[in-house]
């Protein structure tokens, strides 16, 4: 099948500033790709370059099989800018009913189904709009033409928790239909849940793309045990993937690096009344990037 | 596209008609004072005004005839000058406006070319001048009738046809100008300095041989030679600025083009 994005070698320079150094990425039909990293690393540049509101300095991509100076594929793409303008007179429900026409026609029932799922009132000027509903505005006009790829910039900002659910359920609907979704975020916890990769750019480079099942295959787990009797510290001495091991009296504490195999095994020389195994912290591993590779990158450049 | 743009430019294009139709009627309705006092702003009274400043007005003749009366008060200086500052208002909010606002970075993803959006705006805006210019035309002439001033709307249609190109004129600077920086300011900047300076030079200057040359990049040179109002519609002047008008459209929707929005 056809990348939906295929990015080669895709640099924005302004000016001398770097907004994004060689990028080569592909992102597939059909999946969640989370696009992650701190504000300024270059989120934006990309989402931006995809859409032709900026031109790269280098390098070409292609989304939806066409190059990005093609306007009309730009009607099967639903786009959330990550800081979203909404101002004037108008009522939001004329400015999404224009979106929709010049898109190529949106039924108005279907953006009424996503105002009340969002819970949106569009009969508001947009000037009067709090940012939370300007977001939902902005999350209506992205969904309502059932685009082929969605690209949302920070979509969460500003959201209540209950609406960003109903979001996050919008999105796993989309998957399900087998179109395509890119989101950025600065926090991993935004995304972690509903995409099935992640890639994470620092500095304007891409540092990694991960699987996030992968990802939290490989990621260390804090692991409690609590037994019976008192056991011996040996007997978990020197397990594969076992570190930070700390055994008092009855209880016993570690972090597991990979699989639990050999600890549980261990274990089960005794018995065991209590087992708890945090789910791991992607945040940490996904911190661990920047500062291990991110330093590394540092170095590489020149002063 | 132009339905929606027109929409945003709605309101500052009825408090323009309202407030130029104000001035003209003010203006106009003291007109049977000023024919009724010849000794007040007859020739030689206006004689003792300072040169330059007759110059600045464009000459000040003949205050007490209803053509010369229209043309040294409404078509010389204050309406084109207000037509100038509403055409570039209004041509700001084509672009420039938008995208330091952060509205257009949506407007430039939906599908359409950029060349089109640019020239899309450029119609709105051209049209809703023009709309200001029909009302304002036909209140003029409303007026005209009934202080009995005496100018046929043949005139009137001239010189207003004028009017509305100096303004799309400047419009049009600001458009462009906008459509390459997107940047409020300085495109407003830009067509303000250049309407001043070009109606002193046609004024002021038209007697200082260093700067006189100059009137050839002045539209008012080509709006104010003409003597519409005097002579009927200058066709070839005013095809000058159509002309001028196209150039700097192109010039916008070529910046545009290949621009980087909103950064």
């Amino acid at each position: 099948m056809t990348a939906v994005v295929r990015a080669e070698g895709l640099t924005k320079y302004y000016g001398r500033r770097r907004g994004l150094e060689d990028l080569t990425l592909e992102i597939r039909p059909g999946e969640i790709f989370g696009y992650l990293g701190p504000n300024g690393a270059g989120k934006t540049t990309t989402i931006r370059l995809l859409l032709d509101v900026i031109r790269p300095t280098r390098g070409h991509v292609r989304v939806l099989g066409a190059g990005s100076r093609e306007a009309a594929v730009r009607a099967r793409i639903g786009y959330l800018p990550g800081e979203l303008a909404l101002e004037g007179r108008e009522r939001a429900a004329d400015y999404l009913a224009f979106l929709g026409r010049v898109r190529g026609g949106v039924p108005a029932a279907r953006i009424e189904a996503l105002a009340e799922r969002l819970d949106a009132d569009l009969s508001v000027p947009m000037r009067k709009l709090s940012k939370g509903n300007k977001q939902k505005i902005g999350l209506i006009q992205a969904f309502m033409h059932e685009p082929d790829l969605l690209i949302l910039d920070e979509p969460t900002g500003g959201l209540d928790p209950l609406v960003q659910q109903e979001f996050l359920t919008m999105v796993r609907e989309v998957r399900a239909s087998g179109r395509t979704v890119l989101m950025s975020s600065h926090v991993l916890a935004e995304v972690e849940h509903v995409s099935d990769r992640v890639g994470i750019v620092r500095a304007g480079r891409l540092v990694a793309v991960e699987n996030v099942a992968a990802l939290r295959e490989k990621a260390m787990r804090r692991v409690e045990l609590h037994f019976d009797a008192p056991v011996p510290a040996e007997a978990f001495a020197d397990l594969p993937g076992v570190r930070e091991l700390r055994v008092e009296g009855a209880g016993l504490r570690c972090t597991i690096d990979g699989r639990p195999d050999a600890l549980v095994k261990a274990a089960a020389r005794f018995t065991v009344v209590h087992l708890v195994s945090e789910e791991p912290d992607l945040e940490e591993i996904f911190l661990t990037y920047y500062s291990d590779e991110g330093r590394d990158d540092d170095r590489q450049e020149p002063a | 596209m132009i339905a929606k743009s027109l929409r945003e430019f709605r309101r500052s294009l009825i408090w323009w008609t309202i407030g130029i139709s104000a001035f003209m009627a003010m203006y106009l309705s003291i007109y049977p004072n000023i024919s009724g006092n010849p000794d007040l702003y007859g020739a030689q009274a206006l004689a003792k005004f300072p040169g330059a400043l007759r110059d600045l007005m464009g000459g000040l003749q003949d205050m007490t005839s209803g053509l010369g009366y229209l043309q040294s008060v409404v078509y010389q200086l204050f309406v084109p000058m207000l037509f100038t500052v509403c055409a570039m208002l209004i041509a700001n909010r084509a672009i420039a406006q938008p995208e330091e606002a952060g509205t257009l970075e949506l407007v430039v993803t939906l599908p359409v070319d950029r060349r089109r959006l640019l020239l899309q705006r450029f119609a709105a805006f051209a049209l809703g001048l023009l709309a200001v210019a029909v009302i304002t035309l036909l209140v003029t002439w409303a007026l005209a009738e009934s202080v009995a001033l005496g100018v046929g709307l043949d005139r009137l249609v001239a010189a207003h046809t004028g009017v509305y190109l100096v303004g799309l004129f400047f419009g049009s600077v600001t458009l462009a100008a906008g459509a390459a920086s997107g940047r409020r300011a300085p495109s407003l900047a830009l067509g303000g300095v250049w309407a001043v300076l070009g109606y002193v030079v046609v004024t002021v200057g038209q007697n200082v041989e260093a700067i006189a040359w100059l009137k050839w990049i002045s539209p008012f040179h080509y709006y104010a030679t003409g003597r519409p109002l005097y002579q009927g519609l200058p066709a070839g002047d005013y095809l000058v600025l159509a002309g001028a008008i196209a150039v700097l459209v192109l010039t916008a929707v070529l910046a545009f083009d290949r621009r980087d929005i909103g950064v």
